[in-house]
């Protein structure tokens, strides 16, 4: 199945929440206890049992009042770190564009956890796996839409091929930066370019999103170097002992047979 | 809506959002309580369209507004009242449209006064209005009689203008807290972009001046052209999916199925109601008779007519003020029919009461809410209750077939998804089983008033010993005898003779033609892009999707915008035609006569009511059985109780004084239910309730669904952060709100998005809570309805949710 992408239109979501239910829904994920962190939002962040959900943003300044939302998920990368990190290949990435967990391998290790520079993927403790949103590959595969796009009202979420979803968000940037200045789209940079692509009315920092999300560099090093590089460390000095091993003794043998000791 | 435009239902639809240019979101939180209206209010703003919010909070509908303005609570009629002047002021106004659609030139009686606060023919002793100066002035024929020009004094657009002289945008910006510079801008935007739409919910609703409040809204459209026009019109989000559907099948007190007035005690035979109430009531009323009690209701027997209960005009209690009347004794048992009662009654202490004293209680719902178990609330003692309670289990809106009507008028047929678990039942079969059982014990009786149960038309059984919806669908249609089938319009309805019809609500009439059930259609294809779906499901009356909708035209018949056209007169063909059903009086009047000019039809003058006047057009139109050869009148106009034209009263428990008339604080006509009233010395803030999107309503259901506790886990109470500094409370500590009446706990939300209003040149505060929450179910919290506040609106009944007295500390 080709790319898809998912535009998320920030600026029409109404924080109704029903994304989240939808994707509970449909995935059988159970409920969570909560109580309100802040503004109306009960979630603080993804957990094993919660893979997409609303942060509510308030400002108040020079009389005006914004009430902004952004939607959760994972983003799905062209180059994502969660799939880099994992050390037993569970991640596997479609052509559509969406990464997945082969639960069958994944060992709850949590090395995509800590990698991910939005904090996505989720580590269930009692069972040592990770979860995180699917794209409702399941759904999509099979000619429907994914489960939130499908459930929101308002319209603010968009599903189809890229570049249909960047011709929309491009349109729809221009519409709302005439008073919304700070207007920018947001994951068609990052990480190799993301499948959710987002239209945010204000910075980054302004919904508490890194403005430039990498792959972490220790990350880069160990395993695009050490890692790739460092399976001939074992052979490398294993044959440099032998060559050492080697070259010791006929250094040795000649050194005898040259002459005899110091002493006589 | 009904007195100004002669029926109360949203004027256009949902769908029908997507054709504005201008948005007024005021009484409503609409992305919150009625998300499905963002998607078209998004498409209309795709297109440029404004939208302008006004509410006491900044809330996840402000979020995506153009221009929003915080307003006190209870005071949209002194900013709505500003708005009207300066369109008049001004000359802003339609003016083909004012004079071809409205009563705008009717004159008025010369004895019509208003002053300081009261409008002429007020009983200070039964505390009601006498209509008599309400009137026009009126020629020989009995019709009103018209100015020459709107500059007559005694036109009803010179009696607004004087009425509404005294609301500045300065005065409007004291009242409500309202900087002046913005009640301008909003009255300039909306008057620039039209067609503009104007939503409401039960912010506008629940006060104690609720059906003046719409009627400003009412006057503001008709005075700029917009009703009757795609995009335009009055939108009443309803506040549940069906209730729509409710109010068509008369839980109102004063109406009939159809929206047919009740009779009262007074009007004793048919012949008495028809005279009362007009001949247009007659035949509806007789085809009403003949679907409840079939071949027993005859010419002869008056159709059943004394079957019918009759109201007490002096005493006709609503659903607040039934507890009190329970409390004294009144009342041996109650049917509650999926109603929360304990949470959704203002003063809720009154419910437990009540409650206490029936002998039996019988639930029906889908969960143990709080009234199927009231006594079991803390504080409450059981040992001093003997009410017997029963509970029945009932089938879940997923579980049972039948038609749901919604906000825009549209009935739509469901299947059943699945069935009922265990021993669940609809609440059809319900009723239909404790019917038949009734029957059967009153079987041998000849006491008279057992008459009407077993004269009864009833028989829903689908052969399958179910009770079938689509039989009582089938009522409602009604049967032509004529032909001995279903009518099959609503047209066919209204062209039979009296007494050869028979419909259990008129307004169905077409619904269910003989092997066909429209309500069941969805096919949602939109030729016009209008989103008039007129083959998807059925609109009352006649599938009409705009009302009103020949006021798109002009009086040529001619669509006025060639992007929006509706309907138009077909001069070649004779007919009215056009995307949407006709809302005319008869398709075949053209324009160029009396029936072809009339927008709003069901007034009995033909034009929108700006000045609601008292006034019975008077040539009869079809015999009635008559013991007398006095004319019978054809149509009574909807009548405001509390006055002809809007007039800004505070709330009944208020922090500051009526600045237009101290002496007149109130509403005069105000039902007060509740007997304790707070000071603004001890509760000096103002409490504003409302839902959030995540529950519905007292939360019976949605407190038992842990997804949607997740994401709305508790009540909590929204402070300004200026108030919150005052009482040192930070967000997320407890704060106890208190009333006179009550005081719940609960977590405190401060936010910016309640800033502190300067009311009278005084700073004012305002407090917000949800009210879903009761002590039962999954996720039990505080019932804000302890602390509010039971006052009426005199003619909807509805009660005043939205304002009351309290004080804040931190807990």
């Amino acid at each position: 199945m080709d790319k898809r992408m998912v535009f998320v239109d920030t600026s029409l979501c109404t924080g109704c929440k029903a994304c989240s239910v939808a994707c509970k829904a449909w995935n059988d994920l159970p409920a969570e206890k909560t109580q309100l962190i802040t503004s109306y939002q009960s979630q603080g962040g993804t957990t094993h049992n919660t893979w997409t959900y609303i942060s509510m943003h308030e400002k108040y300044e020079n009389g005006k009042m914004e009430w902004l939302m952004f939607k959760h998920q994972c983003y799905h990368c062209a180059e994502p770190s969660c799939m880099k990190s994992c050390p037993v290949d569970a991640y596997y990435k479609t052509d559509s564009g969406y990464v997945l967990i082969d639960q069958d391998k994944c060992i709850g290790c949590g090395y995509c956890v800590v990698n991910c520079p939005w904090n996505v993927p989720k580590t269930n403790p009692e069972i040592k796996k990770t979860f995180k949103c699917t794209g409702c590959i399941d759904r999509v595969e099979n000619g429907l839409l994914p489960a939130c796009v499908a459930t929101c009202q308002p319209g603010a979420l968009h599903f189809g091929e890229p570049e249909e979803m960047k011709q929309i968000a491009q349109a729809r940037l221009a519409e709302v930066k005439k008073d919304n200045p700070k207007a920018q789209l947001y994951g068609d940079k990052a990480m190799g370019g993301t499948t959710y692509l987002y239209l945010l009315l204000e910075d980054p920092e302004f919904y508490g999103l890194p403005e430039n999300p990498t792959t972490s560099a220790s990350l880069i090093a160990w395993k695009d170097w050490v890692q790739p590089w460092g399976i001939w460390l074992l052979p490398i000095a294993l044959g440099a002992s032998a060559v050492s091993f080697v070259s010791t003794r006929v250094i040795k043998n000649m050194s005898k047979s040259k002459g005899g000791d110091i002493h006589g | 809506m009904s007195p100004s435009f002669g029926r109360g239902a949203m004027t256009n639809s949902w769908q029908d959002m997507m054709n504005s240019e201008c948005f007024l979101i005021a009484g409503s939180n609409c992305a919150e309580n009625h998300p499905i209206a963002m998607k078209w209010v998004h498409r209309a703003k795709a297109k440029g369209a404004k939208m302008i919010v006004v509410d006491p909070r900044f809330t996840r509908t402000a979020g995506k507004a153009d221009i929003f303005a915080q307003i006190r609570p209870g005071t949209d009629i002194a900013y709505l009242g500003a708005m009207i002047n300066y369109y008049i002021e001004n000359k802003l106004y339609d003016e083909a449209y004012v004079l071809n659609f409205t009563n705008a030139l009717y004159k008025i009686n010369k004895d019509f006064k208003f002053d300081d606060g009261i409008f002429s023919g007020f009983n200070p002793e039964t505390k009601k209005y006498d209509y008599s100066t309400w009137a026009y002035q009126l020629d020989a024929d009995n019709k009103p009689i018209k100015a020459d020009s709107l500059d007559d004094p005694d036109c009803v657009l010179q009696k607004l203008k004087e009425h509404f002289s005294r609301y500045t945008f300065d005065v409007a910006a004291e009242i409500t807290g309202i900087p002046a510079e913005k009640i301008k801008l909003i009255a300039d935007t909306f008057a620039a972009a039209k067609p503009g739409n104007i939503f409401y919910a039960l912010g506008m609703t629940q006060h104690t001046t609720a059906v003046q409040g719409i009627r400003c809204y009412a006057i503001i459209q008709l005075l700029l052209g917009n009703v009757g026009k795609a995009g335009g019109g009055v939108q009443a989000l309803r506040g549940e999916p069906n209730v729509q559907g409710s109010t068509d099948m008369a839980n109102l007190n004063a109406n009939l199925p159809g929206y047919l007035p009740y009779p009262t005690n007074a009007d004793v035979t048919l012949h008495d109601y028809a005279i009362k109430y007009g001949s247009v009531q007659h035949k509806p009323m007789v085809a009403l008779l003949k679907a409840w009690f079939g071949k027993n209701a005859t010419a002869a027997n008056d159709y059943g007519y004394g079957w019918l209960p009759k109201n007490d005009p002096t005493n006709m209690p609503t659903q607040t003020e039934f507890f009190n009347w329970m409390d004294k004794g009144q009342f041996k048992m109650l049917f509650n029919f999926g109603s929360n009662s304990t949470v959704s009654i203002p003063d809720r202490k009154m419910v437990a009461r009540g409650l206490s004293k029936l002998e039996m209680l019988v639930v029906a719902d889908i969960f143990l809410v709080e009234t199927a178990q009231f006594w079991r609330e803390p504080g409450m003692d059981p040992k001093s209750i003997d009410t017997e309670v029963i509970f029945l289990p009932a089938a879940f809106v997923y579980e049972k077939a039948g038609t749901m009507t919604n906000s825009s008028r549209l009935v739509q047929w469901k299947e059943r998804a699945l069935h009922p678990l265990n021993d669940c039942w609809p609440d059809l079969d319900i009723v239909d089983r404790i019917f038949m059982k009734i029957r059967d014990m009153c079987a041998d009786s000849t006491d008279p008033k057992d008459e009407p149960i077993l004269k009864a038309n009833w028989d829903y059984d689908d052969g399958h010993g179910e009770a079938s919806p689509l039989k009582v669908l089938q009522e409602l249609n009604g049967y032509n005898d004529n032909t001995g089938q279903l009518t099959t319009s609503l047209a066919e309805y209204l062209a039979a003779p009296i007494g050869t019809v028979s419909t259990g609500c008129w307004i169905y009439a077409g619904v269910t033609p003989p092997g066909k059930n429209l309500a069941d259609r969805r096919d949602n294809s939109d030729p016009t892009g209008l989103g008039l779906n007129k083959e998807y499901a059925f609109a009352w009356p006649g599938n009409i999707r705009v009302l009103y909708n020949r006021a798109s035209c002009d009086m040529n018949g001619q669509p006025v915008d060639p992007n929006r056209k509706l309907v138009w007169w077909d001069a070649a063909a004779g007919v009215w035609t056009g995307h949407d059903g006709p809302d005319v009086v008869d398709k075949t009047k053209g324009p160029d006569t009396p029936e072809g000019k009339q927008a709003f039809r069901m007034n009995p003058e033909g034009v929108g009511r700006l000045f609601t006047a008292s006034y019975t057009s008077g040539v009869p139109s079809s015999p009635v059985p008559a013991e007398s050869i006095a004319a019978i009148p054809i149509r009574g106009a909807g009548m405001t109780v509390d006055g002809p034209m809007p007039e800004f009263y505070e709330p009944i428990e208020s922090p500051t004084t009526n600045i237009l008339h101290p002496n007149v604080q109130n509403n005069p006509l105000a039902k007060i239910v509740s007997t304790e009233f707070g000071d603004p010395a001890d509760y000096p803030y103002v409490l504003t309730t409302y839902g959030v999107c995540e529950h519905f309503c007292a939360g019976g259901i949605t407190r038992n669904i842990p997804y949607l506790n997740e994401i709305m886990p508790h009540p909590f109470a929204e402070i300004s952060k200026n108030l919150a500094k005052k009482l040192g409370i930070k967000d997320g500590d407890k704060v106890e709100i208190s009333s006179i009446r009550g005081k719940v706990t609960v977590h405190a939300l401060v936010t910016d998005r309640l800033q502190t209003l300067n009311i009278n040149g005084k700073e004012t505060e305002t407090i917000g809570m949800p009210w879903s929450w009761g002590f039962a179910s999954l996720n039990p919290g505080p019932s804000t309805n302890s602390v509010t506040m039971a006052a009426l609106d005199p003619g909807a009944g509805t009660p005043e949710y939205k304002c009351c007295l309290v004080n804040a500390r931190r807990a």
